[in-house]
């Protein structure tokens, strides 16, 4: 007999839209540590990146037989992921947006230079960054998403995401200069 | 780097525009900005973040490279309570007051089980063809994919062979025909993360 975990995402795909949840389990298992990390990164909180890739799951199973190409499964959890990872930072926003356009604050060269690698000196200029150029960020640069999209997702214009994802870009430029 | 009135570098162009010409992948391009070594500087450590970007969900995930299965176990049974049944198939019952159905879903359990039970063979899609309420007969057609150990007609014969004699063991489904069509033949491995 054939292990299913050595099985294509396509084949589990066409599995899990008929119903089978153990193909469902090897494709959660195969790809929900990224999901998770991404989702994390977007959010900057783990209680809704988890929250949000649950839900994101939840839908996938429902809309498994919708999906066209089911070789192109990880991209489809991902963009099912940032909808509901953005939905959730849609509803939790109001206190936070005020400050958006402020700069950057807390996280000097100097400080990011102690970091002990350069991953951890990104992590940190990374938490220093607004909340709105972080999502930013993080949709174009690990999402790969267009400005459009980007600016849909989170209710902004295209060209305030472009802004916002200068201002994030140049902050970590600056914060990473010790590193290069 | 440096901003002024004339943009960076005095090229005339500002951080949005690098950053958003970096995201256009520099197309097309602008002889202003590729020749202006400040803009060049600045669209390459912009480039460079990103790509450091990357590096740390890399690392992230690595970090925690698997999910909870408590939490998987959770994830299941709530998806399970929407399990695709499918239509239901009556079957006989020697009790008048009684009556038997099998689930569209449990036949295609049933085929999906019979199929990978032969070595080699994983079933992919696996589709009912017909009224399976025994009124008319009925074809099964399943998607299968093989890892090239025997010959491709025999993998799909012996296949063939079990999907029927399991269908007929536990179902009353006429079966006129069990199409099987092999939808790849490799080495199973999964799809490139990216």
């Amino acid at each position: 007999m054939t292990a299913l975990d050595t099985a294509t995402d396509s084949l589990l795909a066409q599995r899990s839209a008929d119903g089978d949840t153990r193909a469902f389990a090897v494709l959660v298992r195969r790809h929900g540590p990224f999901l998770r990390a991404y989702a994390t990164r977007l959010t900057g909180s783990s209680s809704d990146a988890d929250d949000a890739v649950q839900e994101a799951l939840i839908a996938a199973w429902n809309q498994l037989d919708t999906l066209r190409d089911t070789t192109k499964v990880r991209s489809w959890l991902v963009s099912i992921v940032s909808r509901k990872a953005t939905d959730r930072i849609r509803a939790r926003r109001s206190s936070d947006e005020l400050d958006d356009d402020l700069p950057a604050e807390g996280v000097t060269p100097e400080q990011a230079a102690v970091a002990s690698s350069r991953l951890e000196a990104l992590s940190v200029v990374l938490a220093s960054l607004p909340e709105g150029q972080r999502q930013c960020w993080a949709l174009k640069e690990l999402g790969g998403y267009s400005y459009e999209e980007i600016g849909e997702r989170l209710g902004m214009t295209p060209a305030m995401v472009r802004g916002k994802l200068a201002r994030a870009r140049a902050t970590m430029v600056t914060g990473m200069e010790a590193w290069r | 780097m440096t901003e002024t009135e004339e943009g960076i570098g005095g090229s005339g162009y500002t951080l949005d525009d690098l950053s958003a010409y970096l995201d256009r992948g520099r197309l097309p391009a602008i002889a202003a900005i590729d020749t202006n070594a400040e803009c060049r500087a600045v669209l390459d450590s912009m480039e460079r973040v990103g790509a450091l970007s990357r590096e740390l969900l890399a690392s992230d995930v690595r970090e925690n490279p698997s999910v909870d299965e408590n939490w998987l176990g959770s994830l299941l049974t709530s998806i399970s309570r929407e399990l695709r049944a499918g239509r239901d198939i009556p079957l006989s019952s020697t009790d008048p007051t009684t009556s038997l159905s099998i689930t569209e879903g449990a036949v295609r359990e049933l085929v999906r089980s019979a199929g990978d039970s032969v070595d080699g063979v994983l079933v992919g899609s696996c589709t009912l063809i017909g009224t399976p309420d025994g009124t008319e007969p009925i074809q099964v057609s399943l998607t299968i994919s093989v890892v090239l150990a025997r010959p491709l007609q025999e993998l799909a014969d012996e296949v063939r062979k079990r999907v029927y004699s399991e269908l007929l063991k536990h179902t009353e489904l006429d079966i006129e025909a069990v199409n099987v069509t092999i939808g790849d033949v490799h080495i199973m491995t999964s799809e490139d993360p990216r």
